[in-house]
């Protein structure tokens, strides 16, 4: 019998390349059957990938817009994430409940409503001009659009921030205090740091709902990656099927990779391994 | 016993006193900028609350509804086959299951429901109406392609609540299990399950809340629930604030109780606690 | 009662037991010693069809257990066996624990079953605890109903995976005396442990596992008196001068 005694270089090798090409026939099986069952329920429908895909620049440019609007919502809705946690975790019982109706309220609300909210209803009564910045004109819909997804992302981040410091355990935060450390010192030195490890992997899954909760910006008339795809969309280019697939491929290259970060820094920061231990003696 | 009663009593107090206090400290907050507000919006509530108004919002909340519901068991039906599909030992299976969901779960569903609606369905050359076959009856054609994608796009969430669920059951408990001599689907039924179950059922009431919010995306494809019920009588009556306030209200109406449940339901359900 | 003939078992790459020979007689209990990684438990896994063999034979009560054609679990209710971790199931009553094998497995019904367990449950001291949840008994007492667990399926062979060592030092020796008696009415065990008092009093023979093998195997007296393999000799000053 032949065996190798240790896992080699080249073995690793040959076993990624295995996973990938497994995961290459899987998804062509699936596809080969999504296909068939297009060609067997499907009308006489004609593909038009070439036509659609001369389109691309149009998409590029919404994307950038997309872009934008999900690093401007990841930064307030970061900011005002810690806010929230820090009121969540205050030692007077009104500031936290304040802070917890304002993240329930927020978290049980579709995103939708709470962007037709701040734009239709805030946005009538708060007047935004439009503004130019690097050349590049900012229109009030935009900004409401990120302020919306900023706080509406911060009621999800206010939480992920909260359970990451509560999961430091009592006993650190007395032993920081026995060595004389005022609170945000104890937080600074001690808390944080080790909060960091439970809040990473979460907060990059806000961050993808935050790219995907963009796709609504449309609604009100942002100029982003959906609403580029919907102006092509138009009964003269009747190739909807593919700018819609297109649309979601933009997507998936933009979130997939941040999804696999998410995992890669789950299994790296051992809060799986660690978790299933508590489980084991529990 | 008196003792105890005592206790609770002033427990009692003490949490609707803060529960007071707080409604007290919301309704001033509230209070203090809707007056900032109403400084350069006239508010019209007696206009909003009109019955007919409302007539129209509680229709759009039975679609809501029924669309939530019918996509919640359509996902989870779905949801568990990919889930077992994930955990079978053949590795194709596997695989297509891990990019079912990962495809899913990636794209935003306002994305998903546009694709469905507008590029799937014109490959089928829908029209305004689809035949069921069997059952002889006709559906909405929106509200079939409505349900079909939240359910489709659901169920890549829902197969890993499962999926979680079934593996958060230690491997030691189908090895105790087994030793004593059960077969696969008895310690299934007897030991995984019962256990996972527990698991399960607070993250899936989440998935519920989730679903009820998705739902209001189905307004692009004009079915008429409670999101799209709004923008309509803005529409007509042009009280931004007032309606969406109060299609925020139905909102939270349906999803605040749901997540109240399933937090006790955590609580109550977890594992190995004598009741 | 137990052959285990040039058994060979690779995890992945990693060979970890690399030709084990081994014959218990009906009755006999025989301790297995040695350093930790060295495959003591996954050979009794082994030996209860848990894990596969890639290569040999082990054969209980003339059961060829790796055979494609044997019924696992037909041949689980005939061999018990008690884990470090204890794993009862969390989410049953005591009662529940010892009687889910009986009832679901062997068919009696719960009446009997009932029996059986209220039976076991003296017998292993803590009859008023049939309905606690296994989260509310001490470590030593999880223990022993995992034992009655598998006892109550009436099983031919026990095998032990280290029972003691998840225990606080006051419990261990509940669990021991409870396995010497199961000795003394000629049980046949295989006992993985670290204490070599009870491998001293209760075991007719002692094994000393290294790096996936047997590396000796004699009778308890000359086990310790005179060991001939010199890794047997070093581990057992090290764990005599403890
Ligand atoms: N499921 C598994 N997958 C891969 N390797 C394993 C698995 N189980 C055990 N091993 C490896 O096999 C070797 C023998 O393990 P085993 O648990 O049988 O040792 P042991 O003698 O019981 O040790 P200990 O005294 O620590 O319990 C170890 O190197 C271990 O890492
Ligand atoms: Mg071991």
């Amino acid at each position: 019998m032949i065996r190798f005694e240790k896992r080699s270089k080249s073995y690793l090798f040959a076993h990624y390349l295995w996973i990938v090409f497994r995961v290459l026939v899987a998804g062509a099986v699936l596809f080969g059957a999504i296909y068939l069952v297009f060609l067997g329920l499907g009308s006489n429908y004609t593909f038009h990938w070439e036509e659609a895909i001369q389109f691309l620049p149009f998409f590029n440019q919404g994307l950038l817009v997309t872009l934008q609007i999900a690093i401007l919502g990841a930064i307030l809705a970061v900011f005002l994430g810690i806010a929230v946690a820090l009121l969540r975790l205050s030692p007077w019982g009104v500031v936290r409940d304040l802070a917890g109706a304002y993240v329930h309220t927020f978290r049980n609300l579709p995103f939708l409503v709470v962007l037709l909210l701040f734009f239709f209803g805030l946005g009538k009564a708060i007047k935004i001009l439009p503004f130019e910045f690097l050349g590049q004109t900012y229109r009030p819909q935009f900004i409401w659009g990120v302020l919306a997804l900023g706080v509406y992302e911060s009621s999800y981040l206010g939480e992920t921030f909260r359970a990451g410091i509560e999961s430091v355990h009592k006993a650190q935060v007395e032993a920081a205090r026995s060595l004389g450390m005022k609170y945000f010192q104890v937080l600074r030195y001690v808390v944080l740091p080790q909060a960091f490890r439970v809040i990473l992997p979460p907060l990059t899954g806000t961050l993808i709902a935050l790219i995907k909760e963009s796709s609504l910006l449309y609604l009100i008339s942002v100029q982003e990656l959906t609403e580029a795809a919907r102006q092509l969309a138009i009964p003269s280019r009747p190739y909807f099927f593919e700018f819609y697939t297109i649309l979601a491929c933009y997507y998936l290259a933009m979130v997939v990779p941040l999804s696999l970060l998410s995992n890669w820094l789950e299994s790296r920061l051992g809060i799986s391994r660690a978790s299933k231990k508590v489980k084991d003696h529990g | 016993m008196a003792e105890m009663r005592v206790l609770g009593s002033s427990r009692l107090m003490k949490l609707a006193l803060r529960a007071l206090i707080l409604v007290v400290l919301l309704a001033l907050i509230i209070f203090g900028l809707y007056y900032l507000l109403s400084q350069s919006y006239p508010f019209r509530w007696n206009l909003a609350f009109n019955p007919k108004n409302l007539d129209a919002f509680n229709e759009g909340l039975l679609v809501t509804l029924q669309v939530s519901g019918l996509a919640m068991i359509g996902g989870a039906l779905l949801g568990l086959l990919v889930a077992l599909a994930r955990l079978s030992p053949f590795a194709i299976l596997r695989d297509m299951g891990m990019l079912y969901v990962q495809m899913l779960r990636n794209i935003p569903f306002l994305v998903f429901i546009l694709f469905m609606y507008f590029g799937v369905s014109k490959v089928f050359s829908a029209g305004p109406t689809v035949p069921v076959p069997l059952l002889d009856i006709e559906i909405d054609s929106r509200i079939f392609w409505g349900v079909i994608a939240l359910s489709l796009f659901e169920a890549s969430f829902i197969s890993e609540i499962f999926r979680a669920g079934i593996q958060a059951v230690h491997k030691t408990q189908i090895e105790a299990a087994r030793s004593l001599g059960m077969s696969y689907v008895q310690s299934m039924q007897h030991v995984v399950l019962p256990q996972a179950f527990r698991m399960i059922i607070p993250p899936l009431t989440g998935e519920l809340i989730a679903l009820v919010k998705e739902s209001a995306l189905l307004m692009v494809i004009s079915l008429e629930e409670l999101t799209l019920t709004a923008r309509q009588l803005v529409q007509q009556t042009p009280l931004n604030f007032e309606f969406y306030a109060i299609l925020a209200a139905y909102y939270l109406a349906i999803t605040l109780p749901l997540s109240f449940v399933s937090h006790l339901l955590e609580r109550k359900l977890a594992i190995g606690k004598a009741r | 009662m137990i052959a285990v003939q040039d058994v060979h078992k690779w995890f992945g790459l990693l060979h970890v037991l690399k030709g084990i020979d081994l014959e218990i007689a009906q009755g006999e209990v025989l301790v297995l010693i040695g350093a930790s990684g060295s495959g003591k438990s996954t050979l009794l896994r082994c030996i209860n069809g848990l894990e596969k063999i890639q290569h040999g034979k082990i054969v209980v009560d003339e059961m060829d257990i790796h055979k494609s054609r044997t019924n696992l679990n037909k041949v689980r209710q005939e061999i018990g066996i008690v884990f470090q971790s204890f794993n009862l199931f969390p989410h049953m009553t005591v009662m529940k624990n010892i009687t889910i094998g009986p009832t679901k497995v062997k068919r009696i019904s719960p009446q009997e079953s009932k029996e059986i367990a209220v039976q076991l449950l003296k017998r292993i001291g803590i009859p008023e605890k049939a309905d606690f949840y296994p989260d509310q008994l001490s470590g030593g007492q999880q223990q022993r109903v995992a034992i009655a667990r598998a006892l109550a399926m009436k099983p031919k062979v026990m095998l032990f995976d280290e029972p003691t060592s998840a225990l606080d030092p006051e419990m261990i020796s509940e669990v021991l005396d409870l396995m010497r008696e199961l000795a003394s009415e000629k049980m046949t065990m295989v006992v993985v442990t670290h204490e070599m008092g009870f491998a001293r009093e209760a075991a007719n023979r002692i094994a000393f596992m290294a790096d996936g093998q047997i590396a000796e195997i004699a009778p308890a007296e000359e086990f310790f008196k005179n060991p001939k393999d010199e890794r047997t000799r070093r581990f057992i000053e090290k764990v005599l001068a403890v």
